[in-house]
């Protein structure tokens, strides 16, 4: 009876019914699956360039960290390091001002080094008090000697006193030698590489002339002396 | 000639009417229906697609990522050098106002002037103590200390701390200077 007067209904509206279903299983369609996926659909597509971008960005990282030959890079660190040192480096500092000075013409009298630390803004330093005697014509040689030397120093005050021959000068020094602790953070996998440039090389050039290797207690191995069993 | 004459009744002439009319919305609606269907199950399809192909690139950026990792040390190494030949550049070879100032003053004191003592501060400031033969030299020295031409614009300020002569007509001057 009930089923009678479904159809009887059906037949009668039919022309009515039929369309309104189509248009709500469309719409149904339309907004639960088309829309949402062709939403996701373009919010992806924007991911995905991205995620491209970033593996041509990372493969092309990878293929100029690879091209770099290791030795040459320890190489440079170490050139770059003993201008630059990550610490106080008193005994290779002592060692170079002594050459120094020799090498301009004068001798030195006293050295003073304080292990107080100044801060400047991107490096650190430490100073050397220094008492020499020498001509009064190489002055400038020597300051120019401990300027462009490759272990950074700057000099701090400089004071010249006339001996009694006129001829040679006694001068106190104070110099900042520069050191900085290494960074904290190397960058991450997707940071972006630094290039050496041309001016750069030049400087690693330079550097690598003047260099001469640091001897610390790590890298300085000392022969083993006397018996390894002393009661043999 | 033909003459047509329905004799069908009227309510079997509107039946067929609204059966034809049904007919047609019946074609039509199967037919938006369909387009619907087809285009819900492209866009799945699209979606299924872009799955896998972002899921590929995702494991081709981890092997690189990986790759990058192994390869660490020489990252490390380049940005520490890099690092430092930043600040190196800033002083190797650059010569620092102290020394540049020292240098100035060489020039321009007249070499008959007998420097007895000479003192730069960490500022640049000189402080000077001098013997001058005579007056003529300590114009010379003063023009040459206050005049832009001759000191290249890089002293601010001299003066005359003190100024004696002595018996013997040699002139003892204290000086400082301050550099611009």
């Amino acid at each position: 009876m009930k089923k009678e007067t479904v159809i009887k209904f059906y037949l009668t509206y039919r022309l009515y019914l039929f369309p309104v279903a189509i248009a709500i299983s469309s719409l149904i369609l339309i907004f639960l699956i088309i829309i949402p996926q062709l939403g996701k659909l373009i919010s992806n597509q924007k991911a995905e360039k991205a995620l491209v971008n970033n593996l041509k960005f990372l493969e092309v990282k990878a293929q100029t960290l690879d091209s770099y030959d290791s030795n040459d890079l320890s190489n440079k660190v170490s050139y770059v390091l003993a201008s630059f040192p990550q610490d106080k480096d008193f005994g290779n500092v002592i060692g170079l001002i002594q050459n120094l000075t020799i090498q301009s013409g004068f001798s030195l009298t006293t050295m003073t080094i304080s292990t107080a630390t100044n801060k400047t803004a991107n490096a650190q330093s430490y100073s050397i008090e220094l008492e020499v005697v020498g001509p009064k014509n190489l002055i400038s040689i020597l300051l120019s000697n401990i300027e462009r030397s490759t272990r950074l120093m700057r000099v701090g005050s400089i004071e010249i006193r006339n001996t009694i021959s006129q001829q040679t000068v006694n001068i106190s020094l104070s110099l900042d030698v520069l050191f900085a602790p290494t960074p904290a953070s190397f960058g991450s996998i997707d940071s972006t590489l630094p290039d050496l440039s041309q001016k750069d090389q030049e400087l690693l050039t330079t550097l690598a002339k003047n260099f001469t290797p640091v001897f610390t207690s790590e890298n300085v191995s000392l022969p083993s002396r006397g018996k390894a069993n002393p009661f043999e | 000639m033909k003459i047509a004459i329905n004799l069908l009744p009227i309510e079997f002439t509107q039946a067929e009417v609204k059966r034809a009319k049904f007919i047609k919305i019946q074609t039509i609606g199967v037919l938006v229906i369909l387009v619907m269907v087809f285009l819900s199950s492209l866009s799945v399809a699209l979606r299924i697609l872009q799955s896998q192909s972002i899921k590929s690139v995702q494991i081709q950026v981890s092997a690189t990522e990986q790759k990058i990792s192994d390869l660490k040390d020489k990252q490390v190494s380049l940005l520490l050098i890099k690092n430092r030949l930043a600040v190196i550049n800033q002083y190797l070879g650059n010569s620092s106002k102290q020394v540049a100032m020292l240098i100035l003053l060489d020039k321009l004191l007249p070499s008959s002037i007998s420097i007895n003592s000479t003192v730069v501060d960490i500022n640049g400031e000189i402080s000077i103590l001098a013997l001058i033969p005579d007056s003529q030299a300590l114009d010379n020295m003063i023009n040459n200390l206050t005049d832009n031409t001759q000191n290249e614009g890089k002293i601010s300020q001299v003066s005359l701390d003190s100024l004696s002569r002595g018996k013997d007509g040699v002139y003892r001057v204290s000086l400082k200077i301050k550099p611009s």
